[in-house]
């Protein structure tokens, strides 16, 4: 299903539309209006109500089971669209005077403006993503068109259209196709109109995304990060269960959970001990949550089986049991885990960490520290190498309203900065924070 | 090392009578791991490993003690009983979400009794025809850029009747120098077929057939296609699962595009890691031939379950004997399931799935695959 200027389609339909979108988004930006912030700030804050009130229950309880999301979590994520939630953001981003920036000087005016037209390529990882990122570009008043990520099932639609009905004057600024991702010539339409692409996803959808932009059109990466672990033997079992429930309750799918631990050791004994002690508190808080959906189950049994095949070669120790496992091995490799509880236990000295870690620069997202000892040098040595969220063992994926997305402000990065010199007064900018 | 037992079990006359060659098979499959056990070293290091003596292995209820090989390690190392040059095919699969494929070769005399064991089955199901039809392959084009075994399977499928023309799918685009999917193009000449007198044969992956099938329907298109006309279809349902189309819609689909009855759809199972085939019969299930045993093993112990329960598909078969492809587990879940209306005894698989959530689509998976190249 595709929607376009408040109209939904079956992707059957969606061929001729191509044609027409570059003429409809110059027209909006052809026809004076502009889209208000708070347009936008209230049509999300009606539908958090709508969605509290129930109506679109049938959608959302089956997602939560899915993921085995626990319904305070929602409730947090769906808070962080209501309306003072909104403003929080818009203001945390672009600055507590975004509304009003000071003049350069008595003659030469500041505003902040929308891009223009954004092309979002989603990702498939959570289903509400897509229409989050559609969000973001229309909080500060850019048009948006979104293709959605392959195996859609039709919830970013749906939301969207919720909110255009909330909000008709939106449906001129709301564009989502359905093109699957090797169809180049097609969304290549999409960012030969748009002035940015704003992509998601995993290194083959950047690479595809940076084939696509001509050299002027603005690139904005959301790509796959990679988070973990940094303890010494003073770890406290407390923390240890935290970091294991991290894991446990995300199965290591996000980009901010744990894929596994490095140990300031280089000592293997030691690292092993470390190791077992580790598991045997992933075992029990993993039996404390709902286990591992059978078709993963199965792949990491075979995974785990062929590691225990060829462990003479690699010299990987490997502790399994029902699935779940921590695998030790020499090297100090950062690694995608095999997920779903499985983890790997890795010795990095602290005086390797900037040189181990550095190669991996733009992977790095979230690092957890568990250490009585030397908490702070570890920390700092995290941060130089690149790492950009330093949390508790239980919060490394908990969202905060207002943090950055990699380190990045995304609504900095989705508006210029415009700056005029006054001539004449009839020049001068309308900003579109003007209430 | 002989293959006796192997020769006996081609020479069988009724390619799904599993009860009157059960014996047969437990000699092959212990004459084919002793063959693979002096050829190949790593091979038989693996027996080492898992203890296993192969003269325990006697009778049909032993062959579960052969330990499997998963497929994974056919796709990160070389396992090979006959030197590299001496092989007639060396394929590879058509790979996974990991990008990786696995390597696996063929000697001539495999070939052969490939080409046996393909006769038996082919002539048990009718498949072999004389007059020339039209091609339609949802497949590689085949050039000098394809080693992928699907394609060389669906080419080599295309030798079964003779060939008036062949369409394929994937083509290679010389421009762009790339492989380019091109439905359009088998749109039209499926146009064009459905008014000659030479029946169509459509070859390969499902899930471009879906696709085309859909659209053409959504567009009013109506075909009656010549009579002998049949669909089939390998290389699996497997990336197919998250689209969630039930055959039997699948089934009612090609009736109404293409005019072509279900009896006329004729699946296949198979995988690279795999020398046998099994055709699936009008009832679409697919029987297990002769020439091979499906184990349904518990992901958690391994042990082998019964008849009816979910597991994990490991396919055991003594036909290659330059890989050994004796005994390996597949990425698939699957239920072997017993008794069929189409009078064959032989237990028929069902394919659940592809092991692992299909587009887990992870935030970490690809920041991963890059970092492999740094080292």
């Amino acid at each position: 299903m595709i929607l376009y200027k408040g109209k939904t389609y079956e992707n059957s339909e969606q061929e001729p539309l191509f044609e027409t979108l570059e003429k409809d988004c110059l027209d909006t930006l052809d026809n004076n209006k502009s889209l208000k912030p708070a347009m936008v700030i209230d049509a999300c804050d009606q539908l958090t109500q709508n969605i509290e009130a129930g109506k679109f229950d049938h959608l959302i309880q089956p997602l939560l089971s899915t993921f085995d999301i626990p319904e305070a979590h929602f409730e947090h994520y769906l808070s962080m669209f209501k309306k003072e939630a909104l403003e929080k953001k818009v203001k945390i981003e672009l600055g507590e005077d975004h509304k009003t920036l000071d003049p350069l000087d008595e003659n030469n005016e500041r505003a902040i403006r929308p891009l223009g037209i954004l092309f979002h390529i989603a990702a498939g990882n959570l289903d509400v993503l897509p229409a989050y990122s559609l969000i973001e570009g229309l909080l500060v008043g850019n048009i948006n068109i979104l293709k959605l990520p392959t195996g859609d099932k039709g919830l970013s639609v749906k939301l969207l259209s919720a909110l255009i009905e909330i909000e008709p004057r939106l449906s001129d600024y709301i564009y989502v196709f359905d093109v699957p991702s090797i169809e180049i010539d097609t969304l290549k339409i999409f960012a030969d109109i748009a002035d940015a692409i704003v992509v998601w996803g995993g290194n083959e959808a950047i690479k595809a995304a940076r084939t696509m932009a001509s050299p002027n059109t603005k690139l904005i990466e959301w790509g796959h990060k990679l988070s973990f672990a940094y303890a010494d033997s003073s770890a406290t079992d407390e923390d240890l269960r935290g970091l294991a429930k991290n894991i446990v309750t995300t199965n290591q799918l996000l980009c901010s959970s744990a894929q596994g631990i490095y140990v300031d050791t280089n000592d293997r004994e030691e690292l092993d001990r470390f190791a077992k002690r580790f598991f045997d508190i992933l075992n029990e808080v993993s039996n404390a949550h709902q286990p591992v959906p059978y078709g993963m189950k199965s792949k990491n049994a075979v995974e785990l089986y062929y590691e225990d095949m060829v462990k003479e070669d690699t010299g990987k120790r490997i502790y399994k049991k029902d699935g779940v496992s921590v695998i030790t091995s020499d090297d100090s490799a950062l690694e995608l885990s095999m997920l779903f509880r499985n983890v790997w236990v890795k010795m990095l000295p602290c005086d390797s960490i900037v040189k181990a870690l550095k190669p991996y620069k733009n992977y790095l997202q979230t690092a957890t520290v568990l250490s009585e000892k030397k908490y702070e040098a570890y920390v700092g040595k995290l941060i130089k190498v690149g790492v950009v969220r330093i949390k508790k063992p239980g919060e490394m994926s908990e969202a905060l309203l207002g943090e950055s997305h990699d380190g990045m402000y995304p609504l900095r990065l989705y508006t210029n900065i415009v700056e005029t010199t006054i001539t004449i007064e009839k020049c001068k900018l309308e900003t579109p924070y003007q209430s | 090392m002989g293959n006796k037992a192997l020769r006996k079990l081609l020479r069988h006359k009724d390619p799904y009578d599993v009860s009157k060659t059960n014996q047969l098979f437990a000699d092959a499959i212990r004459e084919n791991a002793r063959h693979h056990e002096r050829h190949c070293e790593d091979y038989k290091k693996i027996l080492k490993s898992f203890s296993c003596d192969l003269n325990s292995i006697k009778t049909i209820d032993d062959i579960k003690d052969i330990p499997f090989i998963p497929t994974l390690y056919f796709k990160r190392h070389e396992l090979f009983s006959m030197p590299y040059e001496k092989m007639a095919i060396k394929a590879t699969s058509s790979g996974t979400s990991s990008g990786l494929k696995s390597k696996v070769g063929m000697g001539y005399r495999d070939l052969f009794r490939g080409f046996k064991m393909i006769r038996k089955l082919f002539s048990y199901h009718k498949l072999w025809s004389f007059r020339r039809v039209n091609y339609f392959i949802f497949g590689y084009e085949p050039t000098k850029h394809t080693d992928v075994v699907i394609m060389k399977s669906a080419n080599g499928f295309s030798k079964v009747a003779p060939a008036k023309k062949r369409y394929y799918a994937i083509r290679w685009d010389k421009e762009k120098e790339t492989f380019k999917v091109d439905l359009d193009y088998m749109k039209k000449h499926l146009i064009k077929a459905s008014r000659q007198s030479n029946p169509i044969r459509t070859i390969g992956f499902p899930a471009y057939t879906y696709f085309l099938l859909k659209e053409m329907q959504d567009e009013g298109i109506r075909l009656t296609m010549p009579k002998g006309s049949l669909v089939t279809m390998g290389g699996g349902w497997k990336q197919f699962y998250q689209e969630a189309v039930d055959k039997r819609q699948f089934y009612t689909l090609v009736k109404d595009v293409l005019g072509i009855e279900e009896e006329n759809i004729v699946e296949f199972f198979g995988a690279v890691e795999h020398p046998v085939v099994f055709p699936d019969c009008k009832y679409h299930h697919m029987h297990i031939p002769i020439y091979s045993r499906v184990i349904i093993r518990d992901p958690d112990t391994f042990q082998p379950l019964p008849t009816g329960e979910m597991g994990l598909i490991n396919l055991v078969s003594p036909m290659n004997r330059a890989t050994p492809l004796t005994s390996v587990m597949t990425d698939d879940l699957g239920i072997l399931h017993e008794g069929c209306e189409c009078g064959v005894d032989a237990p028929w698989l069902e394919v659940v799935g592809r092991v692992g959530v299909k587009d887990i689509a992870t935030c970490a998976q690809g920041a991963d695959s890059l970092m492999g190249k740094q080292g």
